[in-house]
């Protein structure tokens, strides 16, 4: 039953990444670069807003 | 201002929007030239927005740093500059991408190009002075005079120049008025995407500069420590 549905859900991806010029595809990469580069910043926001609660203390 | 959440929120969900819709939005199919390569619109037009408002930005606090000789306005007029420069080495980068694919070369001395190289080697000179400069006073009070000229060549290199001539960029000779303004010469669906992209970008900019303003802000403190 899992796999049944692994494998439905996969082609729907398929499906989906492989229409129209595969432009979804191009769609998915630019957002995971996006979520990627943000998480990376939102960390670095994180460690310094930690380091000036530090120095404060 | 610099510890507030809800703007970096903001700029996340609009480059989301960007980075999806702008894939998917219908895009006017004129002569078969530019084809899908106008959704470039979404990404590299936005780094030169954005460049723009962060170069106006570091104008402001060079501004105030003469007005006041408070160090902290210092660091905001460099940070803000150091991150604009930046984005115009992305916008440079990515224009000549697409130059490569739609003229021919990735540099053809278009007017713009031409133009936005001058504005940025200026601009890179404002670190060179800075970095050629050891007295902290002198450094801030010399290159906060140095970014106010710089800005000022952003009149002539960026926005007269280039539209006094023909032009391969939009905007130049028998285009007048600025192309990402004018609201005829987008198509309206483009429009939906190109707005918030172009403020997703810069708040990402403003967002960046804000953490290197934080990390300089520690080492002046720790420099007044010792």
């Amino acid at each position: 039953m899992i796999s049944l549905l692994q494998t439905t859900i996969v082609n729907a991806n398929e499906n989906v990444m492989v229409k129209d010029g595969k432009i979804y595809l191009v769609l998915t990469i630019a957002s995971i670069i996006m979520i990627g580069l943000f998480a990376y910043v939102t960390s670095v926001d994180r460690k310094l807003t930690q380091l000036e609660k530090n120095i404060k203390g | 201002m610099l510890r507030a959440k809800w703007w970096k929120v903001l700029s996340f969900v609009l480059l989301l929007y960007t980075c999806t819709y702008g894939f998917i939005v219908k895009v006017p199919k004129l002569d078969d030239r530019l084809k899908e390569s106008i959704r470039n619109m979404f990404f590299h037009v936005p780094m030169w927005f954005g460049m723009m408002i962060l170069f106006f930005v570091s104008l402001v606090y060079a501004v105030k740093y003469l007005r006041t000789s408070n160090p902290i306005h210092d660091i905001y007029a460099s940070s803000y500059a150091a991150i604009g420069l930046v984005y115009g080495v992305l916008g440079i980068i990515t224009g000549a991408v697409w130059a490569n694919y739609q003229w021919g070369s990735p540099w053809v001395g278009d007017p713009k190009q031409n133009g936005a190289a001058i504005a940025l080697l200026i601009y890179f000179a404002y670190f060179v002075l800075r970095g050629s400069l050891l007295d902290t006073e002198k450094r801030a009070r010399l290159s906060a005079v140095y970014n106010i000229f710089s800005f000022f060549m952003l009149f002539p290199t960026l926005w007269i120049l280039p539209r006094l001539t023909e032009s391969l960029h939009p905007g130049g000779q028998g285009s007048e008025g600025n192309p990402g303004i004018n609201g005829k010469d987008m198509s309206a669906s483009m429009r939906t995407v190109f707005y918030p992209a172009v403020i997703g970008w810069t708040l990402l900019g403003v967002w960046i500069s804000t953490l290197k303003i934080r990390i300089e802000l520690f080492q002046l403190q720790k420099e007044e420590q010792n």
